[in-house]
């Protein structure tokens, strides 16, 4: 637990802090590409397309779509599914030799890190590595593309404004002592439907000493959970639910922008933030076409694009809206980055798992 | 002469077996590969499965199953109960009496159907749901709201409410054949036009009744969207969305676990279908088409019986046309709705323009499209060609016949289509077809196999049998005898059957969630992945799409068949 603390400290030191940069911006993108590169670019161009299998809603992800087809006038095929399909389908196929995907790309880092240890991902060194911190790198194999915290939402006008949880500790109390009031009104991420909700779930309950409290309070209260950041953002727009917590906060933040009943919160005391991973597909069927847009996505052109839409970019030394310095003043400095690494693996542990939802689903029946 | 009719029997019954051998291998082998599944450790394409019944051991001692299992039978039970009187009565006044405006409420009537359960659960959040236009007017009326949607008992008046046009289908084309001289006779020896519904005109059409209900029954139990919508934010679970979730909970891919529920499902089912055999073994006896048919004659509702049956309808039709189309259509056009927020300051049509600036989102609409209309008249060739290799086959063949039939229907759509998924993942010469809408017709066809068949079927059964056989001692050989005799006389229902067909697989969300992928997406499941994305916006604009597009398809349908009817 401890060391996986640090580890944590280690990639918010790595990713959060490097604001000041030794790299500069004038490098431009092809700074660390091989002079064969173009090769690759020809290959890529030859094949003609790259399918994308992802769990990124389609606002985050059709405009980086966009600027690579138009860089390379390559054809995407974006695949939109949820964390869980993602990750049966490259499965299923891989195993039947029937290659659909060239990238995965999804916000359940622990599920692609079984695909690396099933040898279902190419090992592809980018480019674009050193310009990453370690801890977003693991084997060639599995890469981050974003830092994004974990945010609370609510209704701006269902809320009462000394209500809004500042911090995690704010958050139990609130649920522990207006319980009643909030009955049936606050809702979160559904650890059995969704890969991304069981993740933060694990990492909360691993760098917090309240999360089954927080359980507890938040089943007692008759608390809904969701398969999906959206569908939480449309039951707190509604007002049918005031208050979300553990919602993906690059939506979050770019809902706020949208609609006028929206306020998010992080919390200042900890506020966990996992990295949206993506990988070369074993045998893709456009292997070269999938090499780029990796590249692409980690690309300092590809990384303003997820900025502007609201997913906050990893690679080092990045300026600009949802930059280092602007994700630490929103978080509170408290943010802790979950490493892509093999610890991840064990939350796929059954028999842990089978023994956390006997404990959650208890608490979800408000008999915690 | 003697060893014609011999050649001819075996014609007929070569024809039989060829169709029954090709219904055998594509209804068995997605569930011959579940059955296989469910007897291993693991998902059967990896390395490590062994045969074990550790996935049995896991399930059977599961209190979550049983709790799943009790709320699922208390659900399709409910369901029954509600559509099945609702949904004969409504036939009976559409098919039978002289109401008032029946030609255009019939397409109306259908509008529940169109609709995926997932966005009927949708529209009605933003109807009645507890911030629901309707519920915020009810309490700032009347200071209160009486309902709660998100209970299994709104489930099941919801789910009842949605499954009375399936009833009404079925009732309403048997009843549509149905010559009316016993029906005059009874009302001129004095009985009221009700009690003609229930002693004499329910009675003539109740195959078609239990038909309905079995399959009602069924339908309960492989619903997933109302209750993953509606249920399972606040924890009720049902065997379908415990297939979902059980996957999350052992965080692999586990197929065996979800193949032991979906043979649970098989085994509940089995018996119902024995049971409907039985029933209907004598089948002889509602033969209503007699050699010399009469064309049905309305019954006259009279001045009070005009009214008492279009105020049930009209409160009927708000409650589960008006509410659910309206909630779509609200949030079709809106950014954001509920408590504290204004309609009319949200008005937009960016959904829209979403939807045709997004390839696969333009492309899903083309898709379903295709496949409903194309695929869907395709698909009543099939089952035509099915029902006739069983019709008036009493024996062994036939029996196999009517299990295949059933047997997917007994599996929910998402266990099909991921059986299909393998199917055209693992069989060699199968492999090009999976990224194109093959793949979806066929898995589309297999689930839509025992709605469209029973309806063919019941249709095939009131032709007199007299009315083959005199064609056939004339010397016309079966084909020829189905071909000039049976055919053109069940005309009508074909065509119903297509329409009834177009809408299932427009409707259909299930099927493809894991069989679809790029290029064949279809507006059903689109909904569904939108929905693990959470994309409400482009949900709500693709659901309000496929109410138009199925409103025009209905449209036309109904236009050729009213030709045929007159």
């Amino acid at each position: 637990m401890t060391n996986r603390r640090s580890f944590m400290a280690g990639a918010l030191g790595s990713a959060a802090l490097v604001g000041s940069s030794r790299f500069s911006f004038a490098q431009g993108a092809s700074t660390g590409y091989p002079a064969d590169y173009a090769d690759l670019i020809a290959k890529a161009k030859k094949e003609g397309r790259v399918a994308i299998y992802t769990s990124t809603d389609e606002a985050q992800g059709q405009p980086l779509v966009e600027a690579f087809k138009q860089a390379y006038g390559i054809a995407v095929d974006y695949n939109g599914l949820g964390t869980t399909d993602v990750y049966n389908r490259v499965i299923s196929e891989g195993a039947a030799g029937q290659v659909g995907a060239d990238i995965s790309w999804t916000s359940s880092m622990d599920l692609q890190m079984v695909l690396a240890a099933k040898g279902l991902l190419d090992v592809y060194v980018s480019p674009e590595a050193a310009q990453l911190p370690p801890t977003a790198i693991y084997k060639d194999m599995v890469y981050g593309t974003s830092i994004e915290p974990v945010a609370m939402i609510y209704n701006k006008n269902l809320l009462k404004p000394e209500w809004i949880p500042k911090t995690r500790a704010d958050l139990v109390k609130l649920l522990q002592e207006h319980g009643k009031e909030l009955t049936g009104k606050v809702a979160s991420f559904d650890p059995e439907k969704s890969g991304i909700g069981f993740l933060l779930a694990q990492t909360d309950l691993q760098n917090t000493s309240s999360f089954w409290d927080l359980a507890k309070a938040f089943g007692a209260a008759e608390g809904k959970v969701y398969g999906s950041s959206g569908a939480m953002r449309e039951k707190v727009v509604s007002g049918e639910q005031i208050l979300a917590f553990n919602v993906i906060g690059s939506y979050a933040l770019q809902w706020r922008k949208e609609s006028d009943v929206i306020g998010v919160s992080f919390a200042s005391d900890y506020t966990s933030a996992f990295q949206r991973v993506a990988s070369v597909t074993k045998n893709a069927p456009h292997p070269a076409a999938a090499r780029l847009f990796l590249d692409f996505m980690l690309s300092e052109k590809g990384q303003a694009i997820l900025a502007d839409k609201g997913v906050p970019p990893l690679r080092k030394g990045y300026k600009g809206p949802l930059d280092a310095e602007e994700i630490g003043k929103l978080t509170g400095g408290n943010m802790k980055v979950i490493p892509i690494d093999e610890k991840l693996v064990g939350n796929m542990n059954p028999k842990m798992r089978a023994e956390f939802f006997q404990i959650w689903k208890k608490a979800m029946r408000g008999e915690g | 002469m003697a060893t014609g009719g011999i050649a001819r029997r075996s014609e007929g019954q070569v024809y039989r077996v060829a169709v029954i051998a090709a219904l055998v291998l594509v209804v068995m082998t997605p569930v011959g590969l579940i059955l296989y599944q469910s007897f291993l450790d693991a998902p059967f394409f990896d390395k490590t499965a062994r045969l074990s019944l550790e996935a049995y051991d896991y399930v059977l001692t599961d209190p979550d199953f049983w709790t799943a299992l009790g709320s699922t039978a208390l659900f399709a039970v409910g369901l029954v109960a509600v559509a099945v009187p609702l949904g004969a009565m409504l036939a009976f006044l559409l098919a039978r009496t002289d109401l008032v405006g029946k030609r255009w409420l019939e397409p109306v009537a259908l509008v529940p159907m169109f609709l995926s359960s997932i966005v009927l659960a949708f529209g009605y959040t933003v109807a009645i749901g507890p911030s629901g236009f309707v519920s915020l007017w009810m309490k700032e009326t009347f200071g209160f709201k009486p309902w709660s949607i998100y209970s299994l008992g709104g489930m099941i008046l919801i789910g009842g409410l949605s499954h009375v046009p399936n009833v009404y289908l079925y009732v309403s084309s048997a009843m549509r054949s149905l010559p009316s001289d016993l029906e005059e006779a009874a009302r001129a020896a004095g009985a009221n036009i009700w009690r003609v519904s229930l002693d004499v005109t329910l009675p003539m059409v109740l195959p078609s009744l239990i038909f309905a209900a079995a399959l009602n029954l069924l339908l309960g139990f492989e619903t997933f969207g109302i209750p993953l919508v509606l249920g399972d934010p606040s924890g009720i679970v049902v065997l379908t969305t415990y297939i979902y979730k059980v996957n999350g909970i052992f965080g692999t891919p586990t197929y065996h676990v979800m193949a032991v529920v979906a043979v649970c499902l098989i085994l509940i089912t089995l018996p119902l279908v024995y049971f409907q055999r039985l029933l209907l073994r004598n089948s002889r006896r509602y033969a209503a088409v007699g050699g010399k048919g009469a064309r049905a004659t309305p019954l006259r509702l009279g001045p009070s019986g005009q009214v008492i049956a279009w105020g049930l309808i009209a409160l009927w039709l708000v409650v589960s046309v008006a509410l659910p189309i309206g909630g779509i259509t609200v949030r079709a056009f809106v950014d954001s709705w509920g408590e504290g927020v204004r309609l009319r300051d949200h008005l937009t049509l960016a959904h829209f323009a979403h939807l045709l600036d997004t390839p696969s989102l333009y492309r899903g609409i083309v898709n379903t499209l295709v496949l409903s209309v194309v695929g869907g008249a395709l698909a009543v060739a099939i089952y035509l060609a099915i029902g006739l290799a069983g019709h008036r086959n009493k024996g062994a063949s036939g029996a196999v016949l009517d299990y295949m039939v059933l047997l997917p229907r007994a599996l929910p759509g998402i266990i099909i289509g991921l059986a299909f998924f393998w199917v055209f993942l693992f069989v060699p010469f199968l492999t090009p077809f999976r990224p194109t809408l093959v793949s979806l017709f066929v898995a589309y066809t297999v689930v839509g196999l025992s709605y469209g068949l029973r309806i063919i079927q019941a249709t095939l059964m009131q032709v007199a049998p007299e009315l083959e056989e005199s064609s056939r001692t004339t010397g016309a050989s079966r084909g020829r005898t189905w071909r000039d005799t049976v055919i053109p006389i069940i005309r009508p229902g074909l065509v119903g059957a297509w329409s009834l067909i177009m809408i299932v697989f427009l409707r259909e969300y299930a099927t493809g969630v894991y069989l679809m992928g790029v290029g064949t997406e279809v507006v059903g499941t689109l909904m569904v992945s939108l929905l693990t994305s959470g994309s409400m916006d482009q949900i709500a604009a693709l659901a309000f799409l496929s109410i138009l597009f199925t409103a025009l398809g209905l449209g036309f349908a109904l236009r050729l068949g009213a030709r045929i009817h007159d």
